[in-house]
Parts: structure tokens; sequence; C-alpha cells
């Protein structure tokens, strides 16, 4: 058979693409998992499988605890060629994947409460459907439908996929994540699709954006994958292995099977590891090239010219970041006034004084510096992510505060605005208004810390700070609109946490609709603004007159001010009013929350002799509203 | 190292089988684990080990150790 050049071009094609054996020996020689996953993000994947095999191994080798990740896939197309390079992107965050692959085809008998699938009992669960699999339309060009017809197939094909996902969601089958394969060839009609009424793009992209509308309104602890982002960093050539697809009904070709491994479990990273919320920053050679104390504000790489237009690019990725919803924090061995001074007036930097939350530009050690800045912000040091270009300060942090994720700016100026791009802890399942504002509300503790200060210098007393400030207390009960907040706070607060038991959105859902359950949270405003939601309780009250306090938590944005004791009596004089004599509490100590120890006795609860904490409000009666500086105003249950 | 050598260790890793069950005789029907993925995965790991791109069409051939390494002579793989 006569074979035209292709075959050679596409080989040297990915060759070009994946790392040769040079990249793949220095790979099996790192010291650590954080630095085989910058290296691997430069030298790009791994040619086959067993080149992933290998890798996989001494990523292993490397961490001799992996967490377990318990992965089931359900597909219409093969996916068992995945495992590899699944194994491998585990491997790299210090993850042990046990995966179950369901029947091929779009196996709904999975999704119910005794198949192999609930059985394997999974963290997440992977949809990898096709889009002909949501409607038979779909298996050819939607040009010939016209407008019309299109937008009926889009809602047919809508409700197809709301159906397969509610089955799944109506099983515990953990985290579900939704893919569709993008399309082998490119929009029907060409050139022109683009620009024409009836463009399959355009489709395309209505019925991602009306489904992301209503898994974000709707469903809880889903998320669609988007598999077209992955075909976009990698090329639809080098996308597809139109040899494996036609002949196995594989797709994936090594660069896309190793994406989006790696995407999938960046998602497994953040479920399974701390999260992580602070963003500390170097300020030399991190976020601009030089050293601002030796070469000046005019001598700094920073601005549209290179080198300093990769600095303000990579500024701009950071501050993408912090709108994610992470703090961002300086720590700088420097004089603060030269730091001061590009923050405040040079015409190129991008984030700015109000971006930072907390700021170290000192000559102290980094490693003191950091615990000084988690006491700060009220945050544990495993929350925190370091990032600076020092070999030294890198290894420094990395010896004395292993619980910090250090990631070092690389030494190759281009590649630095990319460096935080594929660090797993920094991606996000969801957003809150909380993780919008969270910057402001920042900023508002600052003032208030001032305002402190303004009062210890007239002498009066801390009540008197509190009386101040203001503060309206919302509290709301089994408000359904809250469920992702309150799983948030459930995941991430560990200081002021009672049990710190972790609760996905589904949970929380159910307890909200469940009459056994009591869920209530609350916000807090003051002069300064509005903390938005920060306080969670979980009462557990199916036997009558008796509640148990499964979870009681308080972000830490808001310690310091009464609230906790506030929303708890609050909470109990209304358990009075609908009978409840009795609370059960517990302490389950962690390493982290020493600071909700002392809360329980504090409210008056009594130790008996299993350890557990009792309060009869017969004999002691919930506290008056009027006890505290606080305005308090419970609403009734909100509609979803 | 002899290119039997390398295709030994070639199968061996990726069907996941001891070398030595692997002889020069050896074809799919010997090794339950070179089934239908399994050889989806071996012409993947040929094309590293020997530097090849091979067709779609010859995929079907490459089901025993003479015809593979029938297919890399007629490649040149030396």
């Amino acid at each position: 058979m006569q074979h035209g050049i292709a075959p050679a071009a596409q080989l040297r094609n990915a060759r070009l693409l994946a790392m040769n054996n040079t990249d793949l020996d220095k790979l099996l020689a790192t010291p650590t998992l954080a630095q085989m996953r910058a290296q691997l993000a430069g030298a790009g994947a791994p040619a086959s499988p067993s080149q992933a095999q290998r890798l996989s191994a001494h990523a292993k080798s490397l961490e001799p605890a992996p967490r377990p990740l318990r992965l089931a896939i359900v597909h219409t197309y093969t996916s068992e060629l995945l495992d590899p390079w699944l194994d491998l992107a585990a491997s790299l965050q210090g993850l042990d994947v046990q995966s179950y692959h369901a029947p091929y085809g779009l196996a709904l008998q999975e999704a119910s409460s005794d198949s192999a699938l609930v059985l394997h009992q999974p963290a997440i669960t992977l949809l990898l459907l096709q889009r002909e699999d949501l409607h038979p339309e779909l298996a050819r060009p939607t040009a010939g439908l016209g407008t019309e017809g299109q937008a009926a197939v889009r809602a047919e094909a809508l409700q197809r996929l709301q159906e397969i996902v509610q089955q799944f969601r109506a099983q515990p089958v953990g985290q579900l994540l939704v893919t569709l394969l993008p399309s082998l060839a490119g929009p029907s009609l060409g050139l022109f699709d683009a620009q024409s009424d009836v463009s399959d793009a355009v489709w395309w992209g209505g019925f991602k954006a009306e489904l992301a509308q209503w898994l974000r309104q709707s469903v809880a602890s889903t998320l669609f994958l988007d598999l077209d982002e992955v075909m976009l960093q990698v090329g639809r050539r080098q996308f597809f292995d139109h040899r494996f697809w036609y002949s196995a009904r594989f797709p994936f070709a090594a660069q896309a099977a190793f994406e989006v491994s790696r995407r999938l479990m960046a998602i497994g990273t953040v479920m399974c590891t701390p999260k992580a919320k602070v963003l500390v920053l170097d300020a030399d050679n991190t976020l601009w090239g030089g050293v601002i104390g030796e070469d000046g504000m005019d001598g700094i790489a920073l601005g549209p010219d290179y080198p300093g237009s990769l600095f303000v690019d990579f500024q701009r990725r950071i501050l993408g970041l912090q709108q994610r919803g992470f703090i961002l924090a300086m720590c700088s061995k420097n004089n603060a006034a030269d730091v001061d001074q590009v923050l405040q007036s040079h015409p190129h930097q991008v984030l700015r004084d109000e971006h930072f939350a907390a700021r170290r530009v000192n000559w102290v050690t980094k490693p003191e510096n950091l615990r000084s800045l988690a006491e700060e912000l009220n945050l544990g040091l495993d929350s925190f992510i370091f990032v600076d270009d020092s070999d030294h300060e890198c290894a420094a942090v990395r010896h004395a505060l292993p619980q910090v994720e250090v990631v070092q700016v690389p030494s190759r100026v281009v590649d630095v605005p990319a460096c935080l791009d594929q660090v797993a802890r920094l991606e996000v399942l969801s957003m809150t208004r909380e993780d919008l504002q969270k910057t402001a509300m920042y900023a508002q503790e600052r003032r208030r810390r001032e305002l402190i200060a303004d009062i210890g210098a007239e002498g009066v007393g801390a009540g008197d700070y509190l009386t101040r400030l203001g503060m309206r207390m919302r509290i709301q009960l089994d408000a359904q609109g809250h469920v992702p907040r309150l799983s948030q706070l459930t995941q991430k607060t560990n200081q002021f946490n009672l049990t710190t038991r972790r609760y996905q959105e589904q949970d929380i859902r159910s307890l909200a609709q469940s009459a056994d359950w009591l869920v209530a949270d609350f916000a807090l405003a003051d002069t300064f603004g509005d903390s938005g939601i920060v306080g969670l309780a979980l009462f557990d009250v199916r036997v009558p007159q008796k509640a148990r306090l499964d979870t009681f938590l308080m972000s830490c944005r808001v310690i310091g001010r009464e609230a906790e004791s506030a929303f708890l009596q609050a909470l109990l004089r209304l358990l009075s009013e609908r009978g409840v004599c009795e609370i059960e509490a517990e302490y389950l100590p962690t390493a982290k929350n020493d600071l909700a120890k002392g809360f329980l006795p504090a409210q008056g609860f009594m130790q008996d002799g299993h350890g557990r904490w009792r309060l009869d409000l017969r004999m002691t009666p919930a506290r008056a509203a009027t006890d505290f500086p606080i305005t308090i105003a419970i609403d009734a249950p909100v509609a979803c | 190292m002899r290119i039997f050598d390398k295709l030994q260790h070639a199968l061996s890793t990726t069907l996941k089988v001891p070398a030595a069950k692997i002889t020069e005789v050896t074809s799919h029907e010997d090794i339950a684990s070179w089934d239908s993925l399994g050889q989806v995965n071996l012409i993947m790991a040929l094309e590293q080990a020997f530097d090849v791109y091979i067709d779609v069409e010859d995929f079907g051939e490459l089901n025993s150790v003479p015809t593979i390494l029938a297919y890399l002579a007629r490649q040149g793989v030396a």
C-alpha cells in the first residue's frame, strides 16, 4: 500500500513533543515529587505507557505512604488504556489510584445501590461520554438541522445528560466528573463555521454554557471537566491518535492521555490533601526581575519589554489565583521602604498593597516569617504554598516547615509565568461569593486591628472595641442555597472546629432537607464590612427533647468577637423553644483544634464519665441575646 | 542489546509477565494479558522501544514474537 510522508511526520511530531531518553533519565533521578512534577511540566508527556510505568515506579519510591484514591470510570469508549497514565499522574501527587472500569458502554445499571461501581466506593466517578451518547442527531454534523432544529436537539441532549447525572448523583459515587469527548474533526462548515448561524462550534459552546449553569445552580459535587481545554492545550493533532481510535476506540495520544490524567489527579489532590489557602510570594526575581535594593525602581525587570514582560504576565496569573479565592502574602528579604515604593508607584506593578493580606518585608529568616504570617492570618502552615526563586530559601523552608508546599521559581526566566499553572492544590472545585471577596475581607480585618491599636492608645477595654464594631449576626436555618459554602467550611476549617467532620455538598444538602437535623449557619457584618457565612452548627435532633451537636465550627476570620458564643446560645434558645432540654456535644482533639478545647466548658457544658459533654437546659438555661455585643436575627428556612 | 532481548523486555513490561515466559516462538495465544488491550499497549511500547511508527494495517500482524521480529527486520531495525 502506498504511504505518503504523513506517518514519518507524525512520528517526528510526537517525538518532538514527547520526552527523550535524557529527559527520562533526569526525571528518574529527581529526589522529590515536587521537583519531579516541576520537571515533567517542562519535559512534555512520556512517549509510551512503558515510560509512564517507569516514571510511576520512581514516583512511588519517593512517597512510601501514598493516600489511596478510589476511582470509578463509566465510559462509552475504551478507558482501560488510560491506566498507566492515571497511575503516573496519581503517583506524582502522592496518591495511589485504585480504578474500577465499568463494562463498556453507557452503563446506567452502575447507577444503582448494589452495582459493582457503588461497591467500589469511589471518591471520584468519571463519566467518559461522547456527544452522540446524548442524542442520535449528534452522531452527524448538526448544521443540516437549521437553527430551530439545533435548539431542539440542544434541549433534548441537555435533558438526557441531566438524567444521566441525576441517576449517578442519587448514589454514593463521590465527586462526579462529567466529560464529553471533543470532536475528532474540526467544525463541519470548515473555515466559514465560526461565522455561520448554524455553526457547530457555536452550538457546542451554547450547550456547554447551559450545562454549566445547570450544574452550578442545581447539582452538588459534580464538575464538568472540559476536554476541549485539554485539546486546546495539546492541539487537535496531538490529542487524537487516529490509529488507536479507529482500531481500538481509544482516542487519546500520549500527550492527551497524560494531560487528562493529570487534570483528574489534580482534582483528586484537592479532595485528598489539606486545602491550600495562602500563596506566599517572594519579591526579587519572583514578582520582578532583579533586586530592588540594588537595581532600584528603574533597574528591575517589570514592564512591556523582555524580560520585564514575563514578570508582568506572572503577576497577572497570580491575580487570577487570588480571584479563585487564594490569599496572597509577601515574604521578602528587603528594606520595607523599597518594596513599598514598587507597590505604590511602579507603573507596571500589577499586584498592589490591597492585593496582599499580609506582608513580611524584613531580614528575618523565611521560616520564621512564615510562622508569624500563619499566626497573623490565623491559618495553618499546611495551607501555605511558598513561592521563591532561591535554592537556599526553598531548602530552608522545606527543611524547617515540611508542611508548607514549596514551589521554586524556574531559573530559566521564560518558564516563570507558567510555574504555578500545574500546582494541583491551586485548583478549586467550586467558588463561592466569599472566595471572590476574600481579599476585601482581609483588608477589613487589617482595619479592625488598627481600631484595636487606636483603642489601646485611648486606654479602654476590649469590650468597648467590640461594641464599637456594631456587629450584626444573621443566622439561617436549613438554607439550601448555602450548601456549597457550608460544605466548604467543613472542609477548610481546622482550628475552631469541635469535631472536624468533613462533609461533601450532597451530605449537607440531605441534612438540610431532613427533619432529623438542624443545619444552622451565620454571617457576621460590622461597620467595616460583611464577613459572609463564617459559622456552622449541625444538630442531630431525631431523639425528642434531646439534641446532639455533631459539628460546630467557625472560620478564624471572626475569632475573638464573641460570635461563637452568641451563635451557640442563640441556637440553644431556639432549641429550648422547640422543647429540647438536653444537649450532648463532643470535642475531638486534632493537631490543630486546640483553640476550641475550652469552648464547651465555657458554655456551661459538663463532662460525663464517657468523655462526652452535656448541658441540661433546665438547670443551665441559655444566655440572653443581650449578653452579647451583637445584634442577632434568625431567618426561617430559605427555599432552594 | 540484541533485538530479541529488547523485544523480550518490552513484552514482559507491557504485558506484566516474567521475561522467561517470552521466547523466540511466543504468540499472543500463550499469554493471557496479550489480549486486544494488551496489543494496543504493546504497539505503543514497540514504537517507543524501536523508534518506529507502526501503521494501523500492520497492527493485526504483530501478534507473536516471530512476526514482530520479521516486521522490525523489514523496517530496517538492526
